[in-house]
């Protein structure tokens, strides 16, 4: 071969590389692209709802406060709203029979008495006057609004009848049907009625599930690598402890749940389905995560750095907590939230320990019972309700979106905190 | 001439392997004691051996006896961070702390608790480095990174961060071998004024250097000492064929 072939050879060998590299990274791209294309074409109408402008005659005999001349709050609060509600719902169009009746009521959402309350609390004004309040439709009317349900199949097939398609359009030809942002899926708990279902309940507990995670591993997981790192002797002891730390971050997070169901329901009976045994199980999980970050870490601190220290006449202990640990702080950092992200995402164990249990009530102490975003999302995508698709991929934006959170966050932490020698 | 640290019968093994053979040697006290030899002969684990510094190394084993002041510092109720604070040590690679160069100096004393107020630190601050020949330079900025300064600075802050806390012995590897001529020189100059404070001992590969600024000489070889003397007859007249050698580079 001359050197002109050598040359030519060599610079299509590079370009094949490039060219390969190119390529792996564009259909890693696209792989990604699809993902978020479908979530989002599917998740982003779950944070809108459809409403039905409906009339609501707050009559003060309907509502049994005939006697009282200024009512308050209480008053309102204990008042009898059901006649109220059955006219607003009732008048919504005109029908013949009990069928049709039942029909006309079933537009609206299981909410609507509810939220006509809710107005009357708000607005004590309107006692005694009508007004129109944009109610909450039923998941199978906002799904048609949103295009989701198909109108030419047989009457039988859908979910709804020719009766109230006719409703629908009238009521849109009117101008009463509204999309606007919804108030239920960013701040109510989980339903059964997929058009006031909400992930707050499930944000709360992954965040309560995140944070006792952090406070339990940490810490932890900080000082079983400084002394595996700094002061333990290298022996066979810490070989092995160092072999299965490293199997513990590979062993299938099933079996922390295990042991979560085992060890801290069952032993110590902590309260089931809650955020503060999901933590605990959750830091078992990640513990050894940590743990390797945080060594690897320390280990990237020059050695020059403890000679210096030592040499001036510091402790061991001051050694590194003055020097090491401080160093080491950008890597501990952000190996510490890239395992918290890891366990954000974490499904398996949390259905073990029972956090999989269908909850109303969004918690408002760890020991409540509750979900994490993982677990709504398993849940949701198992909900038979068309409303229930849209959630779920909202939800995983919204899952996605912490997790983009948490690792721009390590990411920012490592830059911040870095320092040169 | 009063020897500060006397090493008697030092042999120091890394797991298997021996690096030094059985050495006797001597440091006067308020004099420059230079160590030179091929490399790996173990000149710098001698030095490190002076200061326990091979303690932190897991596998290296030293026997012998090495007494500063009459008392050998390998003997049980000597603790090591005391005996570190007698003495100092200046490495090969400049190494300051990523602090600011004030915080750099006042480290020590700082850990020590040997200033008795800010006051009092912003003196020894001053003073250590003064005596490092580097206050000049970095006077007005203080509060920068020690890590900002230049190799040579850098090395001179280091001596400054040794100085700080007053040692009897300041242990010097190769201080110079990153350094140019110019830097060099000057922590020539700073060794020399040095000598009437501290006991210092340096390891050098430089020949010239060794003859600048010692009074007395160890030649090393594959881990034993092969001649000590002072370095105006080490360097004239040894009595060592192989140090001869050594000195004329014949070989080495
Ligand atoms: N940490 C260590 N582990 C194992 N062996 C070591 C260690 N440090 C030094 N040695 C060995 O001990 C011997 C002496 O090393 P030493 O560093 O004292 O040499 P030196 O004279 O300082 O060399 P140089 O001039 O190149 O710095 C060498 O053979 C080296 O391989
Ligand atoms: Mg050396």
């Amino acid at each position: 071969m001359t050197r002109e072939q050598r040359l030519k050879k060599r610079y299509t060998a590079e370009k094949r590389f490039r060219l390969m590299g190119i390529g792996a990274i564009a259909i890693a791209i696209f792989f990604v692209f699809l993902l978020l294309l479908k979530v989002f074409s599917t998740g982003s109408t779950a944070f809108v709802k459809t409403t039905i402008q409906t009339e609501v005659d707050f009559n003060k005999e309907l509502l049994e406060l005939k006697d009282v001349a200024n009512p308050n709050i209480e008053q309102i609060k204990s008042a009898e709203f059901f006649d109220v509600t059955y006219k607003a719902a009732t008048g919504l169009f005109p029908y013949s029979n009990a069928e049709e009746e039942k029909d006309v009521k079933q537009l609206l959402s299981g909410n609507y008495e509810l939220e006509i309350k809710n107005y009357l609390i708000n607005n004590p004004d309107a006692l005694g006057k009508k007004v129109m309040i944009d109610l909450t439709a039923s998941d199978d009317l906002d799904q048609l609004h949103k295009g989701n349900f198909p109108r030419d199949i047989p009457e039988d097939r859908r979910r709804l009848n020719n009766f109230q398609l006719n409703i629908y359009d009238n009521l849109l030809e009117q101008g009463k049907i509204k999309t606007v942002f919804s108030n239920y899926f960013l701040f109510s708990g989980d339903s059964r009625d997929p058009e006031i279902a909400g992930v707050a309940g499930a944000i709360i507990g992954s965040f309560f599930s995140i944070i006792i995670c952090l406070i339990i591993s940490f810490p932890i997981a900080l000082m079983a690598a400084v002394y595996l790192e700094e002061f333990a002797p290298k022996n066979i002891v810490t070989d092995i402890i160092e072999i299965n730390i490293n199997n513990l971050a590979a062993v299938p997070s099933i079996v922390f749940g295990l042991l979560g169901l085992g060890m801290l329901l069952g032993v110590f009976g902590l309260p089931r389905s809650t955020a503060l045994v999901g933590g605990i199980t959750l830091s078992l999980m990640t513990l050894p995560t940590i743990i390797i970050a945080c060594r690897a870490s320390l280990k990237a601190v020059p050695p020059s750095i403890r000679e210096g220290a030592l040499a001036v006449g510091a402790s061991k202990v001051q050694t590194v907590m003055h020097h090491v640990v401080p160093l080491a702080m950008p890597g501990t950092l952000s190996g510490t939230i890239i395992g918290l992200a890891q366990a954000l995402g974490e499904t398996a164990p949390l259905l073990l320990i029972g956090m999989v249990a269908f909850v109303v009530d969004v918690p408002s102490v760890p020991t409540d019972p509750s979900t994490s975003l993982p677990v709504q999302i398993y849940l949701w995508s198992e909900s038979a309700e068309r409303g229930f698709v849209e959630k779920t991929s909202a939800t995983i934006m919204l899952l996605i979106g912490f997790l983009i959170i948490m690792n721009s966050l390590a990411v920012w932490a490592r830059q911040k905190f870095e320092r040169k020698w | 001439m009063k020897n500060k640290i006397k090493a008697k019968g030092v042999s120091v093994f890394y797991g298997e392997k021996q690096a030094l053979f059985d050495v006797d040697l001597n440091v006067a006290e308020k004099q420059v004691t230079a160590l030179i030899g091929p490399s790996g002969c173990g000149k710098s684990t001698f030095l490190r051996c002076l200061n326990r510094m091979n303690d932190v190394i897991d596998i290296c084993k030293v026997s012998g006896v090495i007494e500063i002041d009459g008392e050998n510092i390998y003997d049980k109720s000597v603790d090591v961070v005391q005996l570190r604070e007698r003495v100092g040590m200046v490495f090969q690679k400049p190494n300051p702390f990523p602090k600011s160069i004030y915080e750099n100096v006042s480290y020590g004393p700082d850990i020590h608790g040997i200033a008795k107020d800010k006051n009092h630190m912003d003196e020894i601050v001053e003073n250590s480095l003064k005596q490092a020949a580097l206050w000049d330079e970095v006077k007005d900025r203080l509060d920068e990174p020690g890590t900002g300064l230049s190799g040579g600075q850098q090395q001179r802050l280091c001596i400054a961060r040794a100085i700080s806390i007053n040692p009897e012995v300041i242990l010097m590897d190769e201080p110079c071998s990153a350094l140019d001529p110019i830097a060099t020189a000057k922590i020539e100059t700073l060794i020399d004024e040095l000598k009437s404070l501290y006991t210092i001992a340096i390891v050098t590969h430089s020949m010239s250097q060794a003859a600048r600024v010692s009074q007395y000489t160890g030649f090393f070889h594959l881990g034993k000492l092969i001649e000590f003397n002072t370095t105006d007859k080490l360097f004239k007249n040894p009595d060592n064929k192989m140090t001869q050698d050594y000195i004329t580079g014949r070989f080495g």
